[in-house]
């Protein structure tokens, strides 16, 4: 008679399923084999403790977690090998310890601990999906009775979206499986609002949270004569030195180190010695082994001996050059095989990359012009300067491609000649050989003549020329006036 | 609680614990045959043996030893892990177990030639030959240190100590667990649980220095604080391959029919995936740290099991004895299977010994001259695996000669029903 009105007040709310209790694990598995055999499948058993065999009474597949977990552990494992071969092997090669760029015993504890890692995810996670989780109510939770169901009761439901699901139906076959408590679940009629003091307390939470962070932010900023806070007190404080520091820790005092004997910089070594040295080796190979060997032992090696052996033996014949010019024996500057063709693609990339180059490091002397006469240059005359020589002007015949090749010029950039220092040390190589691009290209520029210029720009070239030469006529002219002018006044 | 209504637990004299008489009747073809192969193996082993290999006749033999020596102390261990954690689901598996555990005695005799190999110089362990650090050039002063621990009589109390521990534990709880078929007092499983803490510890440090001593003084100037967890590894896997495999033959035989089900395939098969997985989580440690670290005295080891073939053998290690064997029994369905299971514990077993092999036989070789390790030609290898099979058939007839004078399960067990009806969730 009660559970006949209780139904009756619920008609109107939305019946979930219908719910039977149990006092024994017995008369609950033999309901579930029942259940199952009647051919329900949206079932669902509620027990205070694990059963074994429940799964089998209420007909419940075998779970697919371990193929969830198998599949996002060899996930976490290709990751992991993808990860560290893409890093370490392709993108940035880094030599650790002398092990190859691609170790894969290096390799294989990064790669255990993610297959772990998402394995376990995958289990954790993949778990909530297959139990429809997060859920923050179960309509099981309307009926207080449930409530033993971590106790000493054990509860069978049978959900109402179940194909064969029949009210009546139900309610018989639990009741002859010897239930005595049989009820419909219905949808939960409290209210769903969140009570509003919640949105106040969470409110003023985010709002106090906020406030060491305040604290902390104004220390940092603000105007006092005390110490000022630190949070991260050697991040602010790096212990490290900077270029040009000194320190005691060495024993020349010098913060930066500077290479070790023998070793090369990455990328500095990757080059043929054709290019590294400016020298067609393979000739030179037929006139003068010796020097090969001692090239090779130079700059192969790194070996700083031979190094320095090559240079002074430039250095000596360039003197003996120097000093007597027609008596002397021919320089090793003019006996060496040079390399006659830029081994870099000349294009206008390399072309600006050299103009950048020169304007940098030889404009100063030879002036962006290339005729010799830079600021260094322009100082140097207006002081008089007794030890100065002046540098060689870029546009004299001598010098161009076909008395001069492309590598005799890449070699005195390196090693540089009469006063000029070498300058290996502070340009790169490619930029040394854009360089000389640049030169060459600088060098025809002086001797263009308008036959060069395509047709279509021709008109453009030869009005801004025009332009040029009345500028210049104007500016003669107004110099001119000026001249007369202060002649006058001077009378 | 399960499916099926619970068996009744069997009388203790019922049948099915006792050894089917088609086993019963192997017992001296196995015993006899087992000793044939042994004999005939060693004399081709020592006829390998020359001046390039002065070593291979008693390598062979300590391979075949600590093959199944380690089986049987991972029988042990079995037995004192299920005690210390009380398990219920091993009893119906556990007097196997304690079958291959009470074989430590006979395993001491086997010990003797090695014994007498420590005492004539330099036929198994290099160490044991006087001119062994002249011959090396090794530094005096610490040849001195080494040798304080590395001499005969000192070795010779050591094997006496592991073997006074082992046999000690063996032969207790084998009494506690076959008198209690007799009383059927619960006292004697206490006793033994009571027991077992001490007995894990003690075991534990025991096998890590037998293993130090006969495993890695073969190269005496190597060292792997690792090494004895990694013959444990080994001998605790095979140790569960052998209790599925005979448990699977005594049931083909007849006996356990009820009592053993595929729930108990489908723990030891966890077992057995799971120590697939330790063996290699070892074995890559102590490689991947040895290989990192790349210090000259402890990466010779490696380098000279990749040289003459041996090579291959590292790395047929790792897809036979992980890869291979991980996904085979990776899934429930196998695991609760008996005869795939038994298959997969029979296939273990084999590659068990490829991994001793590998760890011992690469010593064989004359060090001072630093040769390749070689497998010895056909006749070699013919050799290790007649050795091997003797000796592991010879164990076996002994097993089964025990297991006829007694029964093959716990039959007055406290657990024993719980076992019976356990089941996986």
């Amino acid at each position: 008679m009660d559970q006949k009105t209780m139904s009756e007040t619920k008609i109107e709310t939305t019946v979930h399923g219908m719910m039977a209790e149990f006092t024994t694990v017995d008369s609950l598995l033999s309901a579930c084999r029942r259940i199952r055999d009647a051919g329900y499948t949206k079932t669902d058993a509620y027990t205070p403790f694990p059963v074994h065999g429940i799964d089998k009474a209420l007909g419940i597949k075998p779970t697919a977690l371990p193929w969830i977990c198998l599949i996002a552990g060899a996930t976490g494992t290709c990751i992991a090998l993808a990860m560290q071969i893409w890093m370490n092997s392709i993108d940035y090669k880094y030599i650790i310890s002398g092990k190859p760029y691609l170790s894969l015993p290096a390799f294989i504890p990064v790669a255990f601990e993610l297959t772990i890692l998402l394995a376990s995810f995958g289990a954790f996670f993949g778990m909530w999906a297959l139990n429809g989780l997060p859920k923050f109510s179960n309509p099981m939770f309307t009926d207080p009775r449930f409530d033993r169901a971590t106790d000493d009761r054990f509860f069978l439901y049978v959900d109402a979206s179940d194909e064969r699901y029949d009210a009546n139906g139900v309610r018989n076959l639990l009741a002859d499986t010897g239930s005595d408590y049989i009820n419909e679940v219905v949808e939960d009629d409290s209210p769903k609002e969140v009570p509003k003091p919640v949105f106040l307390i969470w409110g003023l939470s985010v709002a106090a949270s906020l406030v060491p962070l305040i604290c902390i932010l104004t220390m940092r900023v603000t105007n006092s004569s005390k110490p000022r806070f630190h949070i991260f007190f050697d991040m602010d404080f790096s212990p490290s030195k900077d270029a040009q520091q000194v320190t005691s820790l060495f024993a020349d005092n010098r913060a930066m180190r500077s290479d070790v004997p023998g070793t090369v910089a990455r990328g500095q070594m990757e080059e043929s010695l054709d290019m590294l040295t400016g020298i067609d080796v393979e000739a030179l190979t037929l006139s003068d082994p010796p020097r090969v060997e001692r090239l090779v032992r130079a700059y192969m090696q790194a070996d700083d001996e031979a190094k320095a052996e090559e240079k002074e033996a430039i250095e000596a014949e360039e003197k003996v050059a120097g000093e007597a010019a027609e008596a002397a024996p021919a320089s090793v500057m003019d006996t060496t095989p040079w390399v006659a063709k830029n081994p870099l693609t000349v294009d206008a990339e390399l072309l600006a990359q050299g103009q950048q180059q020169f304007a940098i490091y030889c404009s100063v002397c030879h002036g962006m012009d290339g005729y010799g006469n830079g600021l260094v240059n322009q100082r140097a005359q207006s002081i008089n300067a007794p030890t100065w020589v002046p540098p060689a002007s870029m546009h004299q015949e001598t010098l161009y491609a076909d008395k001069y090749p492309d590598g005799k010029l890449f070699s005195t950039i390196s090693n540089g000649i009469r006063k000029m220092p070498g300058y290996a040390g502070q340009i790169k190589l490619k930029d040394r050989w854009a360089i000389v691009a640049y030169v060459r290209a600088l060098q025809k520029s002086q001797n263009a003549s308008l036959d060069l210029v395509p047709e279509s720009e021709k008109a453009a070239v030869e009005s801004a020329v025009a332009e040029v030469k009345a500028e210049l006529k104007r500016q003669a002219e107004a110099a001119e006036k000026a001249a007369a002018a202060r002649k006058q006044a001077q009378q | 609680m399960s499916e099926h209504a619970a068996p009744a637990v069997k009388p203790a004299d019922d049948p099915a614990f006792q050894l089917p008489a088609s086993l019963r009747g192997l017992q001296m073809p196995l015993l006899g045959g087992g000793l044939i192969a042994l004999l005939v193996g060693m004399g081709m082993a020592f006829a390998v043996s020359d001046a390039d290999m002065p070593r291979f006749g008693m390598s062979a033999y300590l391979a075949a030893f600590l093959y199944v020596l380690t089986i049987v102390l991972g029988c042990l261990f079995f037995v004192l892990i299920q005690h210390l954690v009380r398990a219920g689901w091993s009893v119906v598996v556990r007097r196997v177990a304690e079958c291959m555990m009470i074989m430590i005695v006979p395993m001491a005799f086997l010990f003797l030639p090695i014994l007498f190999a420590v005492f004539s110089e330099g036929t198994l362990f290099v160490w044991t030959d006087p001119d062994f650090a002249t011959n090396l050039h090794l530094d005096n002063k610490m040849w001195e240190t080494k040798k304080l621990f590395l001499n005969a009589p000192f070795f010779v109390l050591r094997a006496l100590v592991y073997f006074g521990i082992w046999g000690a534990l063996a032969v207790y709880y084998w009494r506690g667990s076959v008198n209690q078929d007799e009383t059927g007092e619960r006292a004697a499983t206490d006793r033994m649980q009571y027991w077992s803490g001490p007995a894990v510890m003690a075991f534990s440090l025991s096998l890590s220095f037998a293993a130090f001593d006969w495993g890695m003084s073969l190269a005496p100037m190597w060292f792997s604080t690792m090494f004895g967890v990694y013959i444990f590894a080994g001998g605790i896997l095979a140790a569960h391959c052998v209790i599925t495999l005979l448990t699977y033959v005594l049931q083909r035989a007849g006996a356990l029919k009820e009592e053993v089900t595929p729930e108990h395939y489908h723990d030891l098969g966890k077992y057995i995936f799971g120590f697939i997985v330790f063996w290699t989580y070892i074995s890559f440690s102590q490689y991947m740290l040895i290989w990192y670290g790349n210090i000259p005295e402890e990466t010779e080891w490696f380098f000279s099991r990749q040289e003459g073939g041996f090579g291959y053998l590292s790395i047929g290690l790792i897809f036979f004895h992980w890869l291979i064997p991980f996904f085979g029994t990776m899934s429930r369905h196998v695991r609760r299977r008996p005869g795939v299971m038994a298959f997969w514990a029979a296939y273990i077993l084999v590659v068990h010994f490829i991994d001793i092999y590998w760890i011992v036989m690469p010593e064989a070789r004359v060090v001072e001259q630093h040769t390749v390790p070689s497998f010895g030609g056909p006749l070699g290898i013919l050799a290790s695996l007649l050795c091997v099979v003797g000796m592991s058939t010879l164990v076996i007839g002994l097993v089964l000669r025990v297991a006829g004078g007694n029964r093959v399960v716990p039959v007055r067990d406290p657990r024993l029903r719980e076992s019976i009806i356990f089941e996986n969730i």
